[in-house]
């Protein structure tokens, strides 16, 4: 920020002043308060996957609210330097999966190689150079020394991880402190994935017209999730893990409601060892089949699988001549000094004055490094006997202070150390450089080395303009027109099967939500009568049926508190309905590619509500029924958002469909328990009818106070216009299936059909009978029946959309020599 | 000497299998001291795809994809090789072990074979074992020799003692195993004095020579230890199993770090439960 005189640089001198000039909302708290309305704002987004049913496990990523302003000038040398390194560390992993020329030429030790682990041996052939190029992305992590040269500490070929972390800074600051960007020359990020967009386009196999793109994840539960999907969305493309591809004939293929759908170029944002379990022999899921089609030119992989072997220190040390041989032209970009210790000078260099530097495997450029000098004497001593003995597996990183920049803390400014995550893509002609990036405050035990920390504090990049007068905000630049595309495909079967469960236990929440507070409804209102007790015992049941309650916890007018006790625990971490939010929270994340960032948030936010008001330490009737109002409005909340944002097709389709399911099934049962009553007690269930199917005040409406057997079942049986009757579901059901189910078989359809003519026949024959209440009682076995019905159903909806492939196993192996 | 190679697996599952796919090492590597005259696989049901290339050691490696449901995969695999006895050089004219050690590591073709490998990480016991065959000095191929005849005379050839995984310190604790134990055995040991070493794969003749004693290991695939003399004489292959030097009574499949580089034939299902293994293999003389 200062230079050698001990005055501001130009570039930050604008910056500060923005910042210093904040609108008045902001003047009362300064800094402080815009660094807390960015924390508010990343929490809200759930920028890391935080699962909102499970525990707070660790404090998210941080963003300051300082930008780092880079000149364009100082970012174009930058840009060339690190364009070079990537051409560079393409043309030595050609070499190194191809003819070895190197090795030969005695350039690279052998062990560099083939000590390291990231050399994946089934992506080299002796014989076949591999598929260019091996990088199409490519990151670096920089620092700028006390000499005030920028030095790359890191490369990063394997999946450059971190950009996502870069988009979401600009987002949010943009969104929370969007007049910090007037009157500055900021260069958006936006064009930046257009191009990779392209450019991973033009990667598809040749007379392919429309190339479908797809990013390969592990899944939800990898820290990086949230990336995957934002970086999804970017860049327009499927998001796809290794359960969704299958390898056919040489070629990749998504399964998709819809069959199998080619991939032409797969982003992959997982270990290429866990691509290939054929090739690598791991017990992870992986795509058996996916390095053939790799190896012969049926799917493009990016970066290739094995790029990662570029990332050991070890050879760091010999890029300066791997330049001058590889690409006859001197490195531009200097690496912090670095030495792979099988070098005896260097050795002893580092053996006489460890302090100074950092000391990290020699193949493996992701660990965090040791640093001696911040080591107990017993640490430091066992480290560098081990080094000294085994100099060979270690390499050294100078340990240079890096420069400082202004953070936030407490209202005021504070200068700490920060490090510069960059990223490239190349489009075969050339490399280009997000104009942005990571800014961070390394972490202060292991120092720089190592990958991305699950926490950190973050900056915004801004890369300044050269010419003044165009304003650039991140809301106010245009984008160039894009060219039409087709996205990675159809809906994947998983995603489908993801949002079917989501609906269903949306709707087993809510359900369960009104009959605890039917119940309660019931309780502490002194003496029941008779109609009541029989009520009771029919919601009783249904709450046994549910889960909710258990034999014991049966209650009486007595025992009010036990079965309050009793509704707590199924609220609360570990419970029934706790563990329905654990499932919400869960599959909301795995589908979060399919959602909005408003959705997302709705879907989300109130659920974290919700999960700490049921574990919070009140009990008592009316906190449980605030609970219980608090779970009713989620998903009343969800059910707008979806009904009002989604579109109706394919992930909507199943979301609903799922919901329905779910309904129709809990009202089958629910009215079945509430008619196993006496013929003189019909009365009181069909109140509990009308009232758990939310229709009470439709039917006094209709029908004024007169409560009959026919009029009441047909409001909550047969009237397709009751959204909360039975009829209603199963049309849904059967327009869902009509809709999405337009094979040739349409198996689904006469079942959904069959159930419809059922419900829509039962008013009916008790209106005919002579005594309406028998025949409302008789219905109660056929509505259980129906339940299980429905249930089966749904099963051949599971089978015919979501049948996921039987897990892999790894067949026997002949034992030379040994009995087989 | 011509021998007829035949290697037949059948693979049976209790449930029927969607999709299967395997990877093969089961072509002979055509060798200075190696001529394939004929070869031919055949399988059943017929694979939808069939890959062929070369591995990162240079072995052939064929691909076989299965996407049609099957209870039974039968892959046979059939060759006619053609082997004359490499020339061995002089024991005592070779140089001395702690030379092979330092050019070792400079040698691309031989640098990878003197580091651990997955299967077999470094093991004091067995160089510890080794180093009575190699005092200082003493010349490479001696040691070696010396190496090959103790294995035979120390441990007991016992078929079901050892799994496919078996560490070696487990091979060395109880003294027997059959020929992936030994020769994983030389492999951890003469890597742990710094000597390249790799795992070969392929076939033993069936019926002894006239007058000479059964060959073990025979019926079935084989293995057998690669050794680096350094850059003027190169690989010797010997048989810690029969405490041979390997000259035209075996068929080279290829080779690799360890038994996982190089496994004749292994596989990846979908479905198929439980199942079982079965192999015929015949080596005669053609």
């Amino acid at each position: 920020m200062v230079d050698g005189r001990g005055q501001v640089r130009p570039h930050w001198r604008r910056v500060l002043a923005a910042l210093s000039d904040l609108p008045p909302d902001y003047a009362e708290g300064g800094l402080g308060e815009a660094t807390r309305r960015l924390d508010r704002a990343f929490e809200e987004e759930g920028a890391t996957s935080l699962l909102p049913g499970l525990q707070r496990a660790e404090p998210s990523w941080r963003c300051d609210p300082v930008p780092l302003p880079l000149p364009a000038s100082e970012f174009a040398l930058l840009a060339e330097g690190l364009a070079q390194r990537a051409r560079l560390l393409d043309a030595l992993l050609a070499d190194l999966y191809g003819a070895q020329r190197l090795l030969t030429e005695r350039l690279v030790p052998p062990e560099l190689v083939f000590a390291n682990p990231a050399f994946l041996r089934p992506c080299r052939s002796a014989e076949q150079p591999p598929p260019r190029p091996m990088l199409q992305t490519y990151a670096a992590d920089l620092l700028r020394g006390p000499d005030g040269r920028w030095q790359v500490l890191a490369d990063r070929t394997s999946r450059a991880a971190g950009i996502g972390h870069a988009q979401e800074n600009r987002r949010m600051l943009g969104r929370v402190l969007p007049h910090i960007f007037q009157g500055q020359q900021v260069r958006p990020l936006r064009p930046f994935f257009d191009l990779w967009q392209d450019a991973l386009q033009r990667l598809a196999p040749p007379r392919q017209d429309n190339a479908a793109i797809a990013l390969l994840t592990p899944g939800v539960r990898h820290p990086l999730w949230f990336e995957h999907v934002l970086l999804a969305r970017e860049l327009s493309c499927a998001l796809v893990e290794p359960g969704d591809l299958t390898a056919r004939g040489g070629a990749v293929f998504l399964k998709t409601l819809k069959g199998l759908q080619p991939v032409h170029v797969l982003l992959r944002r997982m270990d290429g060892r866990l691509l290939d379990p054929l090739e690598f022999g791991g017990q992870e899921p992986g795509v058996p089949g996916l390095l053939d089609a790799w190896r012969h030119g049926g799917v493009r992989v990016v970066n290739a699988p094995g790029c990662g072997l570029a990332e050991a220190p070890g050879l760091t040390a010999l890029l300066p001549r791997l330049s001058e041989r590889l690409l006859g032209e001197t490195l531009r970009l200097p690496s912090v000094e670095t030495h792979w210790l099988a070098e005896p000078e260097a050795l002893a260099a580092v053996l006489r004055d460890p302090d100074g530097w950092l000391l990290r495997p020699a193949t493996d450029g992701i660990a965090p490094a040791w640093r001696p000098g911040r080591m107990t004497p017993a640490q430091r001593d066992t480290l560098l006997a081990r080094v000294a003995a085994q100099p060979r597996d270690f390499a050294a990183t100078r340990d240079l202070p890096p420069s400082v920049a202004p953070f936030v803390v407490g209202g005021g400014l504070t200068p700490r150390p920060v490090l510069l995550r960059l990223f490239l893509a190349q489009d075969g002609e050339g490399w280009s450089v997000l104009p942005g990036g990571l800014a961070r405050v390394p972490d202060d035990a292991t120092g720089p080395i190592g990958r991305l920390p699950r926490q950190a504090l973050a900056k915004d990049v801004w890369v300044l303009s050269e010419e003044g007068g165009r304003i650039q905000g991140p809301g106010l630049h245009r984008q160039a027109p894009l060219p039409i595309r087709r996205a990675g495909g159809d809906l994947p079967s998983r995603v489908a099967d993801n949002l079917f469960w989501l609906g269903r236990y949306v709707e087993r929440m809510e359900g369960a939500a009104r009959l605890m507070r039917a119940a309660l409804a019931r309780l502490d209102r002194g003496p029941l009568l008779p109609r009541e007790v029989a009520e009771l015992a029919a919601l009783s049941t249904g709450l046994r049926h549910a889960g909710l309650l258990t034999t014991e916890d049966m209650p009486n007018a007595a025992a009010s508190s036990a079965f309050q006790a009793a509704l707590w625990r199924a609220l609360r971490q570990g419970g029934t309905v706790a563990r329905l939010f654990d499932e919400i929270g869960r599959l909301v994340e795995a589908v979060r590619d399919r959602l909005t960032g408003d959705m997302h948030t709705l879907f989300t936010l109130p659920l974290r509500a919700v999960r700490v008001q049921a574990d919070a330490p009140q009990l008592g009737l009316q906190g449980l029924e605030a609970v219980l109002g608090s779970v009713l409005r989620y998903s009343a909340g969800v059910a707008g958002a979806v009904a009002e944002n989604m579109v109706r097709a394919g992930g909507f389709a199943f979301l609903d469909l799922g919901r329905r399911v779910e309904r129709a099934q809990s009202i089958a049962a629910q009215l079945g328990f509430a008619l196993s009553q006496s013929p003189s007690r019909i009365e009181g269930g069909l109140r509990l009818a009308l009232e758990l199917c939310d229709s009470v005040i439709t039917y006094r409406n209709r029908y004024l106070g007169t409560l009959q057997p026919a009029p009441a079942l047909d409001l909550v049986l047969a009237d397709p216009g009751n959204p909360r009757g039975l009829a209603f579901q199963l049309h849904a059901i059967r327009d869902v299936l009509r809709a999405v189910d337009g094979g040739p078989e349409r198996e689904l359809l006469p079942p959904a059909e069959a159930l419809i003519a059922a419900v829509e026949a039962m008013p009916g024959t008790v209106l005919a009978a002579p005594d309406q209440a028998a025949a409302a009682v008789a219905l109660a076995p056929r509505l259980t029946a129906m339940e299980g019905e429905i249930a089966a159903l749904s099963d051949a909806i599971t089978r015919r959309y979501f049948a996921l492939l039987p897990p892999i196993q790894q067949i026997g192996q002949e034992m030379p020599g040994g009995a087989a | 000497m011509i021998w007829c190679v035949r290697h037949a697996t059948t693979y049976r599952y209790a449930e029927p299998v969607d999709i299967a796919t395997h990877l093969l090492h089961l072509a002979p590597r055509p060798l200075p001291h190696q001529r394939v005259l004929a070869e031919s696989l055949t399988c059943q049901p017929e694979p939808s795809r069939i890959s062929t290339g070369t591995d990162h050691f240079g072995n052939r490696a064929t691909w076989i994809f299965l996407d049609r449901p099957h209870s039974v995969f039968e892959v046979t695999a059939e060759a006619t090789v053609e082997v004359t006895a490499p020339a061995i050089p002089q024991p005592s004219a070779t140089p001395p072990w702690e030379e092979i050690t330092a050019l070792s590591a400079q040698d691309p073709s031989a640098a990878e074979f003197a580091l651990p490998s997955p299967m077999l990480p470094p093991e004091a016991g067995a160089t510890a074992y080794a180093a009575t065959s190699f005092p200082p000095g003493r010349p490479v191929l001696e040691g070696l020799l010396d190496l090959n005849a103790r294995i035979r005379r120390d441990f007991a050839f016992r078929a079901g003692v050892t799994g496919i995984a078996t560490p070696v310190s487990q091979v060395l604790a109880q003294r027997a195993g059959v020929c992936q134990d030994f020769t994983h055995l030389v492999l951890c040991a003469l890597r742990g004095l710094g000597l390249p070493a790799r795992y070969v794969s392929g076939y033993i003749r069936t019926l002894p020579p006239p007058g000479g004693a059964p060959r073990l290991g025979a019926d079935q695939s084989h293995a057998w230890v690669g050794a680096w003399l350094g850059p003027e004489h190169g690989w010797v292959d010997l048989d810690p199993t029969n405490a041979l030097v390997v000259r035209d009574e075996h068929v080279t499949l290829g080779w690799g770090r360890d038994f996982h580089d190089i496994s004749p034939l292994r596989g990846i299902i979908l479905g198929g439960g439980r199942h079982s293994l079965q192999v015929e293999v015949d080596l005669a003389p053609g």
